[in-house]
């Protein structure tokens, strides 16, 4: 477990050499924010609520997804070239179990970008916004433990389809459109609280709530007792679904490689 | 002139030819960039199923307004590709062959380079947008208004390719601009895409007058819609699309020209 | 006799480089107060190329080489001094001399990546606005020479780096130059493909006439192809000559191996140094200076005072003449130059 813990330290480190980059992030998250929080200041027109939603909940639930989209984002690309190029043979002869070294190094990729875009993104735009503050400390924390399940669920998500690349030639498209569909259905372009019943009832049916709804949720303390629970076994049942398609994707694919060769 | 058309043609024959070679991969990659653009229109029309307008605006209108961004970035593509990623070109080297070329490098540049990809995505997402909205926003298609259109569209692909230009020169002086300029480039133009009286004094400058996208969609728009949101701004603004293209493009092309001679006088 | 086509004068050229300071602290005081040095890449070199002739350009890296051909192919122009060529100011008159010249890189290829080298000849005979029948004439001429049969309709990407450099050079000279500049035209080849492009670099120079360039580190093309060598060390121009001259007049150092049938127990010979020869006991190297020790009664000295098996007069060698220049332990004249 440390050693994996080490590759997470490691990309941190990485990424602190790239101040530039990470600088244009948070640029990135403030403008997208602020798109959308002009649109729906016009939609709010002034009124005081719409559904019993206020514009400061509304403004806090783009804050957390469109900061954490950004947060999360890496390289998708990474196991389709690795694959392409050849070099995943060299990977899968070293002694770490290649694919928790991916997500460890990710997470510390992920964590760093959390504390070092988002967090700032967060701060700058309470100059011009208010956002809403969290209704306790107990659902800031429950808050923060599912953003880390969120982010599982994004993580495997995002694994499978990488895994494909042993089958096609590139997953490029199939990677786009998959990150437009989960920014549609997960709320971070149009708040769940204002989707249609019928596309809302297909989303329970997917994992893409589980990943930014169920915090922004739990930040302005709108799930009580059971439903809290109730939420997190989602998004823990779901990681572990995910988890296992990835795996037998991930099988079969590195099987493939080894009868096929490069 | 035919012989630029037919060095267009020879690019493009290898371009479309390179891209095309896996069939399936390429117009997955199309489709994924269309779907990729539509998701923020998909949503737009969801939200207004529960708002019902903004700033006056209905669901057709935004359309319409849409649909210019994007045929004009379709067309758009088509002819900037190089410049859109010039300040790689420069960090690779690649200028120095195109200086070794008997032609002239903005045409060279300009010739060489269609993101078929992007044309296609963008492009067709537009005219869908288009031809959903065109006949819902209360137009009437005569003679004097299909010919603005048409001007109006060459006059915003001018206007985003004075604006490239303009980026590509300054690659001579800084090459490292190339994120920063990407960041700026594609939310600037997320905020183009909506009316820009939804927006406070300082944005809708920006808009206007340092990254002129308000004359690419909006303002065109409202000489077919002359919706009330335009009695803030000067009624003239609507005619002016075309005029802006080409005046901003003569003077990005002037910066590029002297841009060019300090170049050649520092190398890289 | 050839006229000369290439004639440069006193050019030079210097570079503003900004210092890069270290530390936060330094970087943030250098977006404010950027302090630069001056580099004189290019220090008042002149030299004269007729049509025809087969130069090369060395020099250690960073010595100006590049510079200098940047100049040449109208990319840079210089500081100070004149170049004219075919009649043309490089960098006055862009669009219509490139249209005389080839340049080929060895390290940066000019096709397209994805599709067949074929592809690639399309596009360069319509930006070069070559004519049907003189490109036909041409592809199918280097298609032979260059034995490219086999692989002209596959995927450039499919190539091996051999094939693909031939392709380059093809691509080159495809619009009828008069003169082409090759830069490291056989890096990374293997010894059979470096061949194969000499052999074609000559054979072009010799039936067309086109004056040729190189700029390499390889010493072999240059010994192999070159008749005249061009040293350019921090700027200047250090020798203009062949190579020949090189090493009859400026290196005297000459090295006699011999094997031994008895080891002599000491071997002392006024002005000359033994050395040891690893992995062989029985041989010896003997350095000297050929103007210091006459090489006659060295080597009748040698056989007639020991048992000798076997013994070889080793020439120096190019690559180690050319280090000496540059690290100046060799000082080549103004005396040298000639054509």
């Amino acid at each position: 477990m440390l050693t994996y813990l080490q590759f997470s330290v490691i990309k941190f480190r990485n990424n602190m050499a790239y101040r530039f980059e990470y600088l244009m992030g948070i640029l990135n998250t403030l403008l997208n924010f602020l798109v959308y929080w002009c649109i729906y200041k016009a939609l709010y027109a002034g009124a005081a609520e719409v559904d019993g939603i206020t514009f400061s909940m509304v403004a806090t639930n783009f804050i957390i997804s469109l900061g954490l989209t950004n947060a999360f984002s890496k390289n998708e690309m990474f196991l389709h070239d690795k694959i392409k190029q050849g070099t995943i043979a060299n990977e899968l002869l070293k002694p770490v179990n290649f694919r928790m070294r991916m997500m460890f190094e990710d997470m510390g990729d992920g964590f760093f970008k959390v504390v070092f875009n988002f967090l700032p993104a967060v701060i700058i735009s309470l100059l011009f916004t208010q956002l809403q503050p969290p209704a306790g400390v107990l659902n800031l924390i429950l808050c923060l433990i599912s953003t880390v399940l969120g982010y599982l669920v994004l993580w495997n998500i995002s694994f499978i389809i990488q895994t494909w690349s042993f089958w096609l030639f590139s997953v490029w498209g199939i990677v786009t459109v998959k990150n437009a569909v989960i920014n549609i259905l997960s709320g971070a372009l149009l708040p769940l609280w204002f989707m249609p019943q019928p596309v809302l009832d297909f989303i329970k049916f997917t994992p893409f709530d589980s990943i930014f709804f169920t915090p922004v949720q739990l930040y302005l303390g709108q799930l009580n007792g059971a439903d809290i629970l109730f939420n997190f076994a989602r998004q823990i049942i779901w990681i572990v679904i995910l988890y296992f398609i990835g795996d037998i994707f991930w099988k079969r694919g590195l099987k493939k490689l080894v009868v096929q060769g490069g | 002139m035919k012989d630029i058309l037919q060095l267009f043609c020879a690019y493009a024959k290898t371009g479309l030819k390179s891209r095309f070679q896996y069939k399936l991969d390429a117009i997955a990659a199309i489709f994924a960039v269309f779907f990729r653009e539509a998701s923020g229109i998909i949503v737009m029309y969801l939200a207004l199923l529960k708002f019902d307008s903004i700033n006056n605006w209905n669901i057709n209108e935004l359309l319409f307004l849409f649909s210019l961004i994007f045929i004009t970035y379709g067309i758009f593509i088509v002819f900037f590709m190089a410049l859109r990623d010039f300040s790689d070109w420069i960090k690779h080297g690649d200028f120095d062959r195109v200086m070794l070329r008997p032609r002239g490098l903005l045409t060279q540049l300009v010739l060489c380079g269609a993101d078929w990809l992007a044309a296609f995505g963008h492009g067709t997402l537009g005219i869908l947008l288009f031809i959903l909205s065109a006949n819902n926003v209360g137009i009437t298609w005569n003679a004097v208004t299909i010919t603005y259109y048409i001007i109006t569209i060459a006059g915003g692909v001018l206007i985003q390719g004075a604006i490239f230009l303009f980026f590509s020169a300054v690659s001579f002086y800084f090459i490292e601009t190339q994120s920063l300029k990407e960041i700026l480039y594609w939310n600037v133009r997320k905020f183009a895409g909506y009316p820009i009286s939804i927006y406070n004094k300082l944005i809708q400058s920006i808009l206007i007058f340092v990254v002129p996208f308000a004359f690419v969609n909006y303002f065109p728009a409202q000489f077919f819609l002359r919706k009330e949101d335009m009695a803030a701004y000067p009624q003239w603004c609507m005619y002016i699309t075309p005029l802006v293209g080409v005046v901003l493009y003569v003077l990005a092309y002037a910066f590029w020209r002297y841009s060019l001679r300090h170049y050649k006088s520092t190398g890289n | 006799m050839s006229d000369t086509i290439i004639d440069v004068q006193n050019i030079s050229k210097t570079f503003k480089i900004s210092k890069r300071v270290k530390g936060l602290g330094g970087m943030v005081a250098n977006i404010f107060y950027p302090k630069y040095e001056y580099k004189k890449a290019v220090n008042d070199v002149s030299f004269n190329i007729k049509q025809g002739e087969m130069v090369g350009f060395i020099g250690p890296n960073g010595a100006g080489k590049s510079t200098t051909v940047k100049m040449l192919s109208g990319i840079l122009h210089p500081d100070s001094g004149s170049i004219s060529i075919a009649g043309y100011v490089p960098y006055r008159q862009r669009k219509e001399y490139v249209a005389n010249i080839g340049v080929m890189f060895g390290q940066k290829s000019q096709i397209s990546w994805d599709l067949c080298a074929m592809d690639s000849y399309e596009v360069i005979k319509h930006i070069y606005k070559i004519p049907d029948k003189k490109f036909k004439d041409n592809v199918e001429r280097f298609v032979d020479l260059l034995d490219m049969k086999s692989f002209l309709y596959q995927p450039v990407r499919q190539l091996s780096l051999g094939q693909r450099m031939r392709a380059d050079i093809a691509a080159a000279l495809l619009h009828s130059p008069k003169i082409v500049f090759f830069d490291e035209p056989t890096i990374g080849i293997d010894v059979v493909g470096k061949e194969k492009i000499r052999g074609f670099i000559k054979t072009l120079n010799e039936t067309d006439g086109i004056t040729m360039i190189f700029t390499t580190h390889d010493m072999q093309d240059i010994e192999k192809t070159c008749q005249r060598l061009i040293i350019i060390d921090d700027g200047k121009k250090l020798y203009d000559g062949s190579l020949d001259s090189i090493k009859c007049n400026y290196v005297s150092s000459r090295i006699i191996e011999a094997e031994f049938e008895q080891l002599p127990e000491a071997i002392a010979i006024d002005n000359v140094t033994v050395s040891d020869v690893e992995k062989n006991k029985m041989k010896k190297l003997l350095s000297f200076d050929n103007t210091k020790v006459n090489i006659n009664s060295l080597m009748s000295q040698l056989l007639n005072s020991y048992s000798i098996k076997d013994i070889s007069v080793k020439e120096p060698e190019i690559d180690s003449i050319i280090r000496d220049i540059y690290e100046g332990k060799i000082i080549v004249g103004r005396k040298a130059e000639e054509g």
